[in-house]
C-alpha cells in the first residue's frame, strides 16, 4: 500500500496538518507541492495535487487566520470525478455561512461546538451514507456509531452543541449583518493608517475574521499593547515554532509582515463602543511601536529596507 | 507568552513614556557617537542603539544613549533595560555586560533569551563602531 494523503492548500489549518501527521504511517507518504493563492485552495491547485495514489482531499471550509473561503464545490466536482474522498475542516463555518449538506459536494465534514458559542470539548463529523465512506475508529471497544466511534456520548455535551447551532442557524442574518457593518468600519478606518496590508481577499470572505499587517511594528509586541484586547497575531514570536504565519507565506507575504499581522474578530456579543474603543487603542498603539522601530525610522530617512544587508542573529 | 511582570511593565513603561526611556536617535556621523544595528526584520527583531561618550582618563564614558526596537515585547524591554545599565559606565565596563544580567533583570523565559543576546550584540557593534572613530 502506497497511498498519499494531500494537502491542497499551504495554508491548511496546523492543528489538522500536526494531527494528520501524527496519524500517517510509513505506508504514507504526504505531497506538499501544491499552490497558493489569494482563494487559498484553488481548485486548480487541488487538481494538479491529486496523484493516482491519492484517497482523500482535505481542506478547510473558511480559513481560521484570513477568514478566507474555499471553493468547496468546486474542488468537490474534482473530487468527485475522480472518485477522491473529500473532507472539509467547517470548524470556522457554522454560523457564518449556510451549510446544505445536501448540496455540497463533501464527504466527511467536521464541526465543532465552541465556535458557534457552544461548549468546549464536543464536535461532530459528517459521514456520507452515498456514496458511502468507510472510515476505521480510533476510539475502539464497543463499536458504537456503526463501529465508527467507540464510548458513550456525553448528552449534555451534544445537547449544548445542537442548541448552539439552532440559535446560530436562527440569527446568523442579523448577526452576520451586524458584524459585516463593524468589519467594514474597522477596516475603513484602519485603512487610514499608513502602511497597513489586509491579508486575505475581502470579496472573499467572511466579516467575523479580519487579518491585516501593520508594517515596521512586530506582532507580539502589539498584542502587548492590546492588553485589553483579545487578537492573535501571525507572528513568530506567539508561537511555539518561532517561525512565522504559514498562511500569510503561502500567500506570498515577506516575513516581516507576517511578523507584523494581527487578527481582529468580531462576534455575536461584540458591540459598536467595543470596535471604536478597539480603533482608537490601535491607532495610539501602532503610532507608539513605529516611534520606537527602526524600522519606520529608516522607512521614513527613505531607505529600502529590502536593498538593507542586515547581521542576522 | 508567559512573561514576567518586570518584562510586561518594562515593556508598557517604554511605550508610554519613550523620552524618558531613551528612545530616540543621535547623529550616527557625530565623531562621539557610536551607533549598532543587529538582528533582521525578517526575524522578527531589529535593535538599534546608540551611545554618546567622552574621555576620561584612559577610557570613554557613556553619557547618554538612544535606542530604537522593533520587536516582541521582551525585545523591546531587553534593549530598554541594557540602556538604564549603560549610562555612566566606561567602555570596558558597559564591554563586560553579559546577556545573563538582562534575563535575570527580566526574568525572560527561556525561548526569549536570544533577545538578551541580541542587546549585548547591539551594545558591543555601537562600542566597535564609537571606537573606530578615535
Amino acid at each position: 500500500m502506497n497511498k498519499q494523503i494531500t494537502f491542497n492548500s499551504k495554508s491548511e489549518n496546523l492543528n489538522i496538518v500536526d494531527s494528520l501527521i501524527e496519524e500517517i504511517s510509513a505506508n504514507f507518504k504526504m505531497s506538499d507541492d501544491s499552490y497558493a493563492n489569494i482563494l487559498i485552495a484553488l481548485t486548480e491547485a487541488v487538481n494538479n495535487a491529486i496523484k493516482d495514489s491519492t484517497i482523500l482531499v482535505s481542506v478547510m471550509h473558511i480559513n481560521n487566520e484570513l477568514g478566507t473561503l474555499n471553493d468547496i464545490d468546486g474542488i468537490g466536482k474534482i473530487t468527485r470525478e475522480k472518485g477522491i474522498f473529500f473532507h472539509v475542516d467547517a470548524a470556522q463555518s457554522t454560523g457564518k455561512v449556510p451549510i446544505d449538506l445536501k448540496k455540497l459536494p463533501v464527504d466527511l465534514m467536521s464541526f465543532s461546538a465552541h465556535k458557534t458559542y457552544g461548549p468546549k470539548g464536543v464536535g461532530a463529523l459528517f459521514v456520507r451514507r452515498k456514496p458511502r465512506v468507510r472510515i476505521e475508529a480510533q476510539i475502539h471497544g464497543g463499536g458504537h456509531e456503526r463501529g465508527m466511534r467507540s464510548g458513550t456520548l456525553p448528552t449534555h455535551q451534544l445537547v449544548g452543541m445542537g442548541e448552539a447551532f439552532r440559535i446560530a442557524k436562527e440569527d446568523m442574518k442579523q448577526d452576520i449583518a451586524k458584524i459585516k457593518r463593524f468589519h467594514d468600519m474597522f477596516l475603513d478606518q484602519v485603512n487610514d493608517i499608513e502602511h497597513v496590508y489586509l491579508n486575505g481577499d475581502v470579496a472573499n470572505k467572511v466579516p467575523n475574521i479580519l487579518n491585516v499587517s501593520f508594517n515596521f511594528v512586530e506582532g507580539e509586541s502589539l498584542i502587548m499593547g492590546l492588553k485589553d484586547i483579545a487578537v492573535s497575531s501571525g507572528s513568530a514570536c506567539t508561537s511555539a515554532s518561532l517561525e512565522p504565519s504559514y498562511v500569510l507565506r503561502a500567500l506570498g507575504r515577506k516575513d516581516e509582515l507576517a511578523h507584523s499581522s494581527i487578527r481582529f474578530s468580531f462576534g455575536r456579543f461584540t458591540n459598536e463602543d467595543e470596535v471604536l474603543e478597539t480603533l482608537s487603542i490601535l491607532k495610539n498603539v501602532v503610532e507608539r511601536l513605529r516611534e520606537l522601530s527602526p524600522l519606520w525610522e529608516m522607512h521614513l530617512d527613505g531607505i529600502d529596507l529590502d536593498t538593507v544587508e542586515w547581521k542576522t542573529h | 507568552m508567559a512573561y514576567s511582570k518586570k518584562v510586561v511593565d518594562k515593556f508598557e513603561d517604554t511605550l508610554n513614556n519613550p523620552q524618558a526611556f531613551k528612545v530616540g536617535r543621535f547623529d550616527p556621523a557625530e565623531l562621539n557617537v557610536g551607533t549598532g544595528m543587529v538582528g533582521a526584520p525578517a526575524c522578527g527583531d531589529v535593535m538599534k542603539l546608540q551611545i554618546k561618550c567622552e574621555p576620561k582618563g584612559n577610557s570613554h564614558v557613556i553619557k547618554d544613549v538612544k535606542f530604537k526596537t522593533y520587536g516582541c515585547g521582551s525585545a523591546i524591554a531587553s534593549s530598554s533595560e541594557l540602556v538604564e545599565m549603560l549610562i555612566g559606565k566606561t567602555l570596558e565596563e558597559a564591554k563586560a555586560i553579559k546577556n545573563i544580567e538582562i534575563v535575570e533583570a527580566l526574568e525572560l523565559p527561556p525561548i526569549k533569551i536570544h533577545c538578551s543576546v541580541l542587546a549585548e550584540d547591539s551594545i558591543r557593534q555601537a562600542i566597535e563602531d564609537y571606537e573606530s572613530k578615535q
